[in-house]
């Protein structure tokens, strides 16, 4: 929008626009160069008292930018640890919702089961659940005589945290998803279907496209959350940003430090999903008449 | 006209029921020829759209028969070989609806050959030239690459009777096209149902479009409480109609 203004300024006045619209155009254009302005001063104050009130407490720069390439060197356990967990949430939730919106009866009970029980439960206990309970599980099968599932049920500490993410994100997703494809007008389904489209060509190719403009916002912000949340990991001993930020900070007493460091890391992580979930948006809205 | 032996559209003792016992068809009967343009009037809830969906089964009939281009299909029990037969009579069958439905995330040019390409496994490159025609035909080639929403409403309409054309269907449902149109949108609308019909399309409208009933049909027909009133060519409903009823009705939107 700020880009046709400029445009339609530069090369002389349009003909036809009387004097006192452009009068009026140009105020507005005074009034939007105003307002970017001033919302830029504004956030450079905020950093700047940011900055300034670290100082004041005492921060020790130095500590913080010794240990940071050691805290970094955690940001692959956090990304594969979030990206392999949200992928397998991505496709519990679609099966979920699949199931949810299912007329059969089974597999709608499965997958309103799983999204009460997984929902009804803190995410911490599922945690434990996948890395400590599961193995007891095992034993007891493999003692009903059912060899070498003590070892499979016995899961190191990563495939545990992805699992453990994987599927409570996926019951949260699941209700998203749901809502996303529930959105979409009955009147799509029935002219894909007079067209002759079988249920699963429909949901493909018509359902599906439409309700992803509508679940990208929710799924990215289940993303941005799952990022801090695999944090959770390091109960397991997994070494990971928060991990290596909280025991060197124990170590050195420098706790303070270490956890600045770590939670400027996280944001930075974030704004950059953030920054990724707005293109993604900006394409998905093609042909909405907003954006023209 | 053409005129098969078999009708190209046969319904026969077709009821439908809502629930339990809300009785929306009671008994219809329907046979269109090849060719022919039927225009189907009645007052708002009579069963007028209920019966164009029971014909592409839209909506399942309670009970009677549908048969399209030769393919039968009784009311009753799903089975593999009838949701088979179901999606033959709507591959057969085009519809346009009230409220367009165009696909709202592609172009014009991608809604028309979703049909071809989606359903009968065409190729792009093998879809698009036809889609072109069409479009040519509907008078929107320069609206080829455009999204529905940039489209005035009549513009959709001709996008989605060019969409359902793209199928090659054998008969046209028409489900009150122009009464979600500006009245200055209509006319286009009307006028390319009326060369569709020139052209020797088979054709079912719900329309209140008074001149498409009178100068284009073949046969009017008029429903009231899921029955048939009265039938027969616009001359002889419009200006000399039988029953009561009809006189009632036509005094009314007229
Ligand atoms: N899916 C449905 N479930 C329950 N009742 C329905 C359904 N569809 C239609 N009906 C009912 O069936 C009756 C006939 O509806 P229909 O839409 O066929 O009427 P119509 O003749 O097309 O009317 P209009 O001119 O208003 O479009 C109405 O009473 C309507 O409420
Ligand atoms: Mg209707």
């Amino acid at each position: 929008m700020n880009n046709n203004t400029t445009d339609q300024q530069t090369p002389a006045i349009p003909s036809g626009i009387p004097q006192e619209a452009q009068a009026v155009l140009q105020g507005i254009e005074a009034q939007e160069t105003k307002y970017r302005r001033n919302l830029i001063i504004a956030f450079a104050v905020l950093l700047s008292l940011m900055i300034a009130s670290l100082v004041i407490i005492g921060l020790d720069f130095k500590f913080m930018i010794k240990w940071l390439p050691f805290i970094l060197t955690g940001i692959g356990y956090t990304f594969l640890v979030s990206s392999l967990a949200i992928s397998l949430a991505c496709v519990l939730a679609v099966l979920g919702a699949l199931g949810r919106l299912s007329e059969n009866p089974v597999l709608n009970s499965i997958a309103t089961s799983y999204v009460s029980l997984i929902r009804g439960t803190p995410l911490l206990v599922q945690v434990y659940m996948w890395y400590l309970a599961l193995p007891q599980i095992g034993k007891s099968l493999e003692e009903f005589g059912i060899t070498g599932i003590q070892a499979l049920f016995t899961l190191p500490a990563i495939p545990a945290g992805i699992l453990a993410l994987g599927v409570c994100y996926g019951a949260y997703m699941t209700e998203t998803v749901r809502a996303g494809i529930q959105s979409i007008k009955l009147g799509q389904t029935e002219a894909a279907k007079a067209l002759g489209m079988t249920n699963s060509q429909t949901m493909r190719r018509i359902i599906f496209p439409q309700a992803l403009r509508v679940i990208i916002p929710p799924v990215s912000n289940e993303f941005i959350a799952m990022i801090k949340d695999s944090s959770l990991v390091s109960l397991m001993g997994v070494w990971e940003l928060s991990y290596r930020a909280i025991k060197i900070g124990r170590r050195h007493f420098q706790s303070l430090e270490m956890l600045i460091t770590v939670a400027m890391i996280y944001w930075v992580l974030c704004m950059i999903l953030q920054l990724v979930q707005e293109k993604i948006e900006k394409h998905m809205s093609r042909g909405d008449r907003r954006t023209q | 006209m053409t005129q098969d032996l078999e009708p190209m559209v046969k319904v026969t003792n077709v009821h439908k029921v809502f629930g339990r016992k809300h009785h929306v068809l009671c008994g219809i009967d329907l046979e269109v020829n090849a060719g022919e343009t039927v225009v189907i009037l009645g007052p708002s809830g009579s069963g007028k759209s209920t019966l164009l969906r029971c014909i592409n089964f839209l909506e399942g009939p309670t009970a009677g028969s549908i048969e399209v281009d030769g393919v039968v299909i009784h009311a009753g029990e799903n089975s593999k070989l009838r949701n088979q037969q179901i999606l033959d009579i709507r591959k057969k069958t085009g519809m346009c609806f009230q409220s367009f439905n165009l696909f709202p995330h592609m172009t014009v040019l991608e809604n028309i050959i979703e049909g071809p390409t989606t359903v009968l496994n065409q190729k792009k490159n093998q879809a698009i030239p036809y889609a072109e025609e069409l479009l040519d035909w509907v008078g929107l080639t320069e609206k080829r690459d455009e999204y529905p929403s940039h489209l005035s409403g009549g513009q959709q309409q001709r996008v989605a009777i060019a969409r359902s054309l793209a199928m090659k269907p054998k008969v046209m449902l028409f489900d009150e096209p122009t009464s979600a149109l500006d009245p200055e949108l209509v006319g286009e609308v009307v006028e390319v149902m009326e060369r569709l019909a020139k052209e020797g399309m088979t054709i079912i409208a719900v329309t209140h479009e008074m001149h498409f009933a009178r100068d284009v049909a073949d046969r009017v027909f008029i429903m009231d409480n899921g029955n048939w009133v009265e039938e027969g060519p616009p001359d002889k409903i419009f200006n000399n109609p039988e029953q009561e009823r009809t006189r009632q009705f036509l005094a009314h939107i007229l």
